[in-house]
């Protein structure tokens, strides 16, 4: 394990550790609001894992929120077990509709895959709204009795949070999310080096699936009545690519950054002019993509090294700056600058000390 | 299955044709999904309505100025927005569509209201009978009309110079512009040929049923329904696709019931893309 897959492992352990320690001594207030931003997180990283390391930029979200959501809840309505076997079959569920997925969607060019799960999320929505047993358009109301409430609930977002998080910091940091990247940036190239575009696609397809259908079912028990307009809603697949894109896709602390500027700077403000704000969602993914693809935190994370490299004292001929992190880089040889790239830095303080 | 059922859904699939050959066309030419394609029909539907509603006119009158209009909208968009969005990564020109589809989504609410319209005419409702088959007469108008702008749109790809330059710029945009084809002006005229066809769909779709700011979405997944079912690069194919499509559409409303109209539409999508992913109507798959 690399010095920085380390650093990432052991900061998304404190966060979690934190996170379970506050949460007994936050109002309920706050816990809700919490819950919402990690779900957000959640569902906005496990787009990244697929669009922004390995390169199918999905419309699906929503389904496999629904999915989640309306299988935990259908679990829990119907029989007498936890809130926990819920999530289970949640999970499940959501592999389940992605291994289906993968046969039309995985083998084609990458566009047909964004345009199938816009579909599959468009059918899921109308299906729901026909699907008598599951309460039509009207849904369903959870047994309170059994749904976590509180700081459980809030424990319970973090760690599917986290969950997501480990998947992006095991897919930047791997052999087998380096093979990711190569497939996303030049397919022909990788699979004549021996990398099974395939399975490395449905790799990342199913565990990211099986996450956002955790967080639909988070999103279930903080709603505790669901319907195919509230957790079938297309809304949940933009908000996972605007906040994707928004912080950064295919770096890891973007979504992060993401979800922080979607949601107080856009979700927050305009709750009340959802017009206004839609159409300022449409333009800010327009202005992002065409003048800073690479998102906001890549883009002030290279800022900032530029600034800290360009002072007299640091700046040397063979100096890279911004090599490592900055993942829009089209070059495939990207991923395996990162350890020569540590050293080189490492060497740089050596040699100035 | 009753013979009426049949023609309704050969005669709807005239529509969806219309809807799907701009989809196509744009696909096969720039190598662009357009997820704001369904934007632009409702476009058509929208701008119709000014003069419908407002003016008085008859929808096919106004169907020319709204193909136009859309026209008009769509070249500076692809000519300024999109086309260096294909230039970058594989992801920028998807998410560039999505967020003009969402805009163009708001300032329809923002203009026109959420409220449901359509484009009153005499034969929206009204009904004749072809051969002893009682059918509503605007998808015999909209059948025929797809027919003939499937023929031009044919005849302009395969015998003008302009079309031989949008084939050429198809083929291989390197070699078109090494040859001194303008690739970026050809790509904005496609876009807007693309538009004006997507703004005749919205017309007749605006007579035959009401819209709402949102209805573009299914639009633009039955058109791609319809490309995936023809394949890339048949108009011929395209036509046959969207009939097929409306057959299929009609025969499943009148087994499962309305509500599933839409369901079976993208299942059957998904599985052609299973399949047959090179499409229906086509041997070879040049992606």
């Amino acid at each position: 394990m690399t010095r920085r897959a380390l650093v990432s492992w052991l900061a998304l352990g404190a966060v979690l550790i934190s996170a379970f320690a506050q949460s007994p001594h936050m109002n309920l207030g706050d816990l809700d609001l919490g819950v919402t931003l990690l779900t957000y997180l959640a569902i906005a990283q496990a787009w990244n894992v697929l669009a922004g390391f390995s390169g199918q930029v999905s419309l699906g979200s929503a389904a496999f929120v629904a999915t989640g959501g309306y299988s935990a809840a259908l679990v829990l309505a119907h029989s007498q077990v936890s809130y926990v076997l819920g999530l289970a079959v949640a999970a499940a569920c959501s592999a389940v509709l992605a291994l289906i997925l993968a046969v039309p969607l995985l083998r084609l060019r990458g566009d047909y895959f964004a345009v199938g799960t816009l579909a599959i999320a468009i059918a899921i929505q109308a299906a729901l709204n026909n699907w008598v047993w599951a309460g039509g358009a009207g849904g369903l109301i959870l047994p309170v009795d059994r749904v976590p409430m509180g700081p459980d609930l809030f424990r319970l977002a973090a760690v599917v949070a986290a969950l997501a998080m480990g998947l992006a910091v095991f897919v930047k940091h791997s052999g087998f999310g380096l093979r990711l990247t190569a497939i996303r940036d030049n397919e022909q190239a990788a699979a004549g080096l021996g990398v099974s575009v395939y399975r490395h696609r449905l790799a990342a397809l199913v565990p990211a699936s099986m996450i956002i259908g955790l967080a639909g079912a988070v999103v279930a028990y903080q709603f505790v009545a669901i319907s195919p307009s509230g957790v079938a809603n297309l809304s949940w697949s933009l908000n996972a690519v605007l906040m994707a894109i928004v912080g950064g896709a295919g770096s890891l602390l973007g979504p992060v950054v993401g979800v922080g500027i979607v949601y107080y700077g856009l979700t927050r403000q305009l709750e009340d002019t959802q017009t206004l704000s839609q159409v300022l969602e449409g333009t800010l993914l327009i202005i992002i993509v065409r003048f800073a693809p690479e998102g906001i935190w890549p883009f002030a994370c290279r800022m900032s090294r530029r600034a800290w490299h360009s002072r007299p004292s640091a700046s040397r001929p063979g100096d890279r700056t911004g090599g490592s992190s900055s993942n829009r880089d089209k070059d495939p040889d990207q991923g395996r600058d990162q350890d020569p790239d540590t050293v080189s830095s490492d060497s740089v303080v050596v040699s100035t000390r | 299955m009753s013979m009426d059922v049949l023609a309704a859904g050969i005669l709807a699939g005239g529509l969806y044709a219309l809807v799907g050959l701009g989809i196509s066309l744009v696909f096969g030419v720039l190598k662009l999904m357009n997820l704001a394609h369904g934007e632009l029909v409702m476009a058509g539907a929208y701008i119709a309505s000014l003069f419908v509603v407002n003016a008085g006119w008859d929808p096919l009158v106004a169907l020319p100025f709204a193909m136009a209009a859309v026209a008009v909208i769509a070249y500076p968009l692809q000519r300024i927005l999109l086309t260096p969005l294909l230039r970058g990564s594989a992801t920028a020109p998807l998410v560039g569509t999505f967020g003009i589809s969402l805009v163009g989504q708001a300032i329809f609410q923002a203009v026109f209201g959420s409220h449901p319209k359509n484009l009153p005419a005499s034969y929206a409702t009204e009904g004749i009978s072809v051969g002893g088959m009682r059918v509503q007469t605007v998808y015999v108008i909209s059948f025929v009309l797809t027919i003939v702008l499937c023929l031009v749109t044919h005849f302009v790809l395969t015998h003008t110079r302009a079309g031989g330059a949008v084939r050429a710029a198809a083929a291989d945009p390197t070699t078109a512009a090494i040859l001194g084809l303008n690739v970026n002006r050809i790509y904005a005229f496609t876009m807007a040929g693309a538009a004006a066809l997507a703004a005749a769909g919205g017309v007749m779709t605006g007579v035959a049923q009401s819209f709402t700011p949102t209805s573009g979405l299914p639009l633009l997944l039955t058109g791609f329904a319809v490309m995936a079912l023809a394949g890339i690069g048949s108009v011929g194919g395209v036509f046959a696709a969207g009939v097929a499509l409306g057959v299929i559409q009609s025969l499943s409303v009148s087994t499962f019931g309305g509500g599933w109209r839409d369901v079976v539409v993208y299942v059957l999508f998904l599985v052609v893309l299973a399949v047959r992913p090179q499409g229906l109507f086509r041997r070879a798959a040049p992606a």
